[in-house]
């Protein structure tokens, strides 16, 4: 039904769309598999084949709710954290012989990134919870409690604290006092696994110190980058700069028109927007009721100045034409005009490096993100009904004769451009009388 | 050195190779001091090295999709249309063959053109900076998809059914929304992990961690490459500072990099014709736009202008009433002129252009040096909101131009779908 040339433009177009569109699903998902990975235990990294399937990690809590580790458990593991980095404190400290044995019952606790380490065992409830729980035993399997070898406890736990990306566990060594006897006690009663998950022990987590480092001067650096642009190049450097980009421009022969090419786009962007937000505020406007004189009077000198705004803008479009015609030939790209990405000397960034964006909750940046998405997508709509537009209503218009199918034409024109393929309407034709 | 140096011109013949050097070490990939150099004379081994400085610069993508998607003499001619687009004044960079065969010291200039213009260095290194944070998502994959970088890849076939089409926007459509889920999904996900590791940051401002230090901590194994990343980072902006001092030597030194150039040869040179329908289209559209806006104006303002003298005329011109008229006046001017600041004012490149990084703070605290959220929602909402009265008026207009070309059959009923 369409040409070949109108018609490979528009697929081409909505293919383009489509491909846009599938990119950023893919690095959605992509970031998504990352988050969702990270909510879940950690387990360690050689047994990538425990990993459950990745739908089932939306939620906060474990895949298998039937298995969840009681809350006592979870109190019992960090209890049993703090005291083995109290160990390892006091074993790196004084007294090394009266810990030993403590150190040889308390093997079992590594944290989760030291890989080949898994689970461990867990020592009884403790009396600062108050209470002794029966632990369930985690069922799924995924958690294999395997004790590792009571040989090399000193090793397992050296390895874990020397290696620069482990984590680290901060001490928290003065509650631990008064249970640090109870949890020594070596149990060979079963084992529930020790799983590190964010929700409990995230705020445990620090960052290596190396890494902690080169952050701090990286921000710092960006700081100092941000602050002497202020007081800017000398006076002499900017000059050399102008007398630079002069001669450039002399050294050619041919005078270029007032706006290049980027900066047509530009304005014509700004008038597409003032467009808009004057159209706006004229439908306010002619939508409100007057109430009193004064406000009847106010809304007819907005009306006024709008009709102003309208002309300096239409006037300025002159101009942009005149400097589009005469601009020099060149290369040029097919398709979508190039956006402007580089800062020309008008437009002044204010900040360069990572600005901060805060939140407060899910809500909000939800809807920062949702809008964002929204405002793309509306920036597609609008680039493709104009495409639309120019592919569709010279065929609709020059297309003879006017039977059925310059109807069908009609019809699916209609629901493209008006309803954004949306809705369809209906047309019926009259026979004519006889 | 003395030989290095003695092929440097100009005074400050010992600071030069020092201002060069700088400015390579703060370029990401950048070229050695010698293609630099070798730029000056031209020398045809510099060209390769300085169309991949110019490409990387003036791309919107990251290092890794921009590469992998031309190759070089796709790249070089890219290079050559931005730049014309930004009107750089020489012809003789459109001359140049996209082979990388030669034009070192055109490169070099043009370089260094975009250099003068703007703040070059540090847009540069802003753009390619480490993303630690969490970011909501940009549109980087828009500038992937489009025409202009990836190859118009159609296939030659026949005609199009409408109907074909029809489909390719329901699935376009059903895609925006399944995108939209996934993102809330997304921010979710997010807000947990930003909840969970609070307190683990040692900067007082971010206050927790983000889903890459997370995941470092998660998977050390990538942390080292995390680490030097960061640390040739450091490198570029200890030397982009550094390179604020030695700026005017290098400015110099172009000076007579332009003037070892032979005078331009007045040939009119060949190139690719412009199309003219596309921005010229766009032009007529907003033309139309805003001569419609007017004659609706005009109307009203005719109409409600000779309203008011015939029921305002017999209130007389009490002094009152004159200082309320100047008032109101007054009040309208400022209205308005807010009105035109808010499209003027936005012209730099949005928010999410720049590199950010996301930070949950508790509710009511006022975060010491970051963009509150609800400022950006402010924005998009008003973006949205000129975005959806342009694409309504274009759809009206189509509707209209529509409804003239049926109103010409007769005996034609349309019935609009419900909910119009």
């Amino acid at each position: 039904m369409l040409r070949g040339d109108s018609g490979r433009r528009l697929v081409a177009e909505l293919q383009g769309a489509l491909d846009a569109c599938a990119e950023r699903q893919r690095q959605l998902e992509r970031s998504l598999r990352v988050s969702r990975r990270l909510l879940q235990a950690w387990e360690p990294a050689g047994t990538s084949a425990l990993e459950p399937p990745p739908g089932s990690g939306t939620k906060e809590e474990d895949p298998s709710p039937a298995c969840t580790p009681s809350p006592q458990d979870f109190k019992e593991l960090e209890l049993l954290t703090q005291a083995l980095e109290k160990a390892v404190q006091v074993r790196k400290g004084v007294s090394k012989t009266g810990k030993k044995t403590r150190m040889s019952s308390l093997q079992s606790g590594t944290v989760a990134a030291s890989p080949g380490t898994t689970a461990s065992a867990l020592p009884q409830a403790s009396s600062q919870a108050g209470h002794c729980s029966s632990r369930t035993r985690p069922t799924k399997g995924i958690h294999q409690t395997v004790v590792p070898a009571k040989d090399h406890p000193e090793h397992r736990l050296l390895s874990v604290r020397d290696r620069p990306h482990a984590v680290h566990i901060r001490a928290r060594g003065t509650r631990l006092e008064p249970s640090h006897g109870e949890q020594m006690t070596p149990s060979a009663s079963p084992h529930a696994a020790e799983t590190f998950t964010l929700k409990e022990k995230g705020t445990l987590l620090q960052l290596p110190l190396a890494f902690r480092k080169a952050a701090s001067r990286n921000s710092c650096l960006w700081t100092q980058l941000n602050s002497t642009q202020t007081s800017d190049a000398t006076d002499a450097t900017s000059a050399a700069k102008t007398r630079f980009l002069q001669k450039m421009q002399m050294a050619s022969s041919t005078s270029s028109s007032r706006f290049s090419a980027v900066e047509v786009e530009m304005e014509v962007q700004c008038l597409q927007k003032a467009c808009a937000l004057l159209r706006l505020r004229m439908e306010e406007e002619l939508s409100a009721a007057p109430v009193d004189w004064m406000q009847e009077y106010r809304c007819l000198l907005t009306l006024e100045g709008l009709q102003a705004m309208v002309e300096q803008c239409l006037h300025k479009l002159q101009e942009l034409r005149a400097a589009q015609t005469e601009q020099l030939p060149g290369p040029c790209l097919i398709g979508r005009p190039l956006r402007a990405s580089l800062p020309c000397g008008s437009r002044v960034c204010t900040s360069w490096g990572p600005q901060l964006l805060l939140y407060s909750s899910t809500q909000e940046l939800q809807t920062l993100a949702t809008l964002r998405l929204r405002v793309a997508m509306l920036e597609q709509q609008v680039h493709l009904e104009k495409v639309l537009m120019a592919e569709l209503l010279p065929m609709v218009s020059t297309q003879e004769p006017r039977g059925p199918a310059w109807l069908a034409l009609c019809r699916a024109a209609h629901s493209l451009l008006c309803e954004g393929g949306e809705r369809f309407l209906t047309i019926l034709q009259e026979d004519p009388a006889d | 050195m003395e030989g290095a140096a003695a092929a440097w011109t100009g005074a400050e013949a010992r600071t030069l190779p020092e201002a060069i050097a700088i400015l390579s070490r703060s370029l990401p990939d950048g070229p050695s001091p010698e293609i630099f150099r070798r730029a000056k004379f031209n020398r045809p081994e510099a060209a390769p090295a300085l169309w991949r400085l110019l490409f990387r610069v003036l791309s919107p993508l990251r290092e890794d999709c921009a590469a992998a998607l031309l190759g070089p003499g796709d790249q070089a001619h890219w290079v050559k249309v931005v730049l014309h687009s930004y009107g750089y004044p020489r012809p003789a960079l459109a001359q140049l063959p996209e082979d990388g065969s030669q034009g070192s010291r055109e490169l070099l200039l043009a370089f260094s053109w975009l250099m003068a213009r703007g703040p070059l260095l540090e847009w540069v290194l802003s753009q390619t900076c480490m993303r630690l944070g969490d970011q909501v998502p940009t549109c980087e994959c828009e500038a992937l998809a489009s025409p202009g970088l990836a190859a118009l890849q159609v296939d030659a076939g026949g005609s199009v059914d409408l109907r074909f089409l029809q489909w390719l926007m329901g699935k376009l459509r059903f895609r925006w929304r399944s995108l939209i889920c996934s993102q809330q999904e997304q921010c979710a996900l997010l807000s947990k992990i930003h909840t969970y590791t609070r307190g683990c940051h040692r900067d007082q401002n971010l206050g927790h961690l983000s889903v890459t230090e997370t995941k470092m901590l998660r998977d050390p194994e990538g942390s080292q490459k995390l680490l030097q990343a960061l640390e040739q980072e450091n490198a570029r902006l200890e030397a982009a500072l550094e390179w604020r001092r030695y700026e005017l030597v290098f400015w110099k030194w172009m000076d007579t990099v332009l003037g070892a150039c032979p005078p331009e040869c007045h040939a009119v040179p060949t190139f690719l014709p412009r199309i003219p329908e596309r921005g010229n289209g766009e032009l007529e559209l907003l033309a139309r736009e805003l001569q419609a806006l007017q004659e609706e104006l005009r109307e009203q303002v005719l109409s409600r202008r000779q309203a008011w003298e015939t029921q305002v005329g017999g209130l007389g011109c009490g002094p009152e009433w004159h200082a309320a008229r100047q008032a109101l006046e007054q009040a309208v001017e400022q209205e308005l002129l807010a009105l035109r600041r808010s499209w003027e004012q936005d012209r730099g490149p949005s928010l999410f252009e720049g590199p950010h990084r996301l930070a949950k703070i508790k509710a009511g605290t006022a975060g010491s040096q970051g963009l509150p959220v609800a400022e950006v929602i402010r924005a998009l909402r008003s973006q949205e909101a000129i975005l959806e009265v342009m694409l309504c008026w274009l759809q009206g207009q189509c509707r209209q131009e529509l409804a003239r070309l049926a109103g010409a059959v007769p005996q034609l009923i349309w019935i609009l779908p419900p909910g119009c």
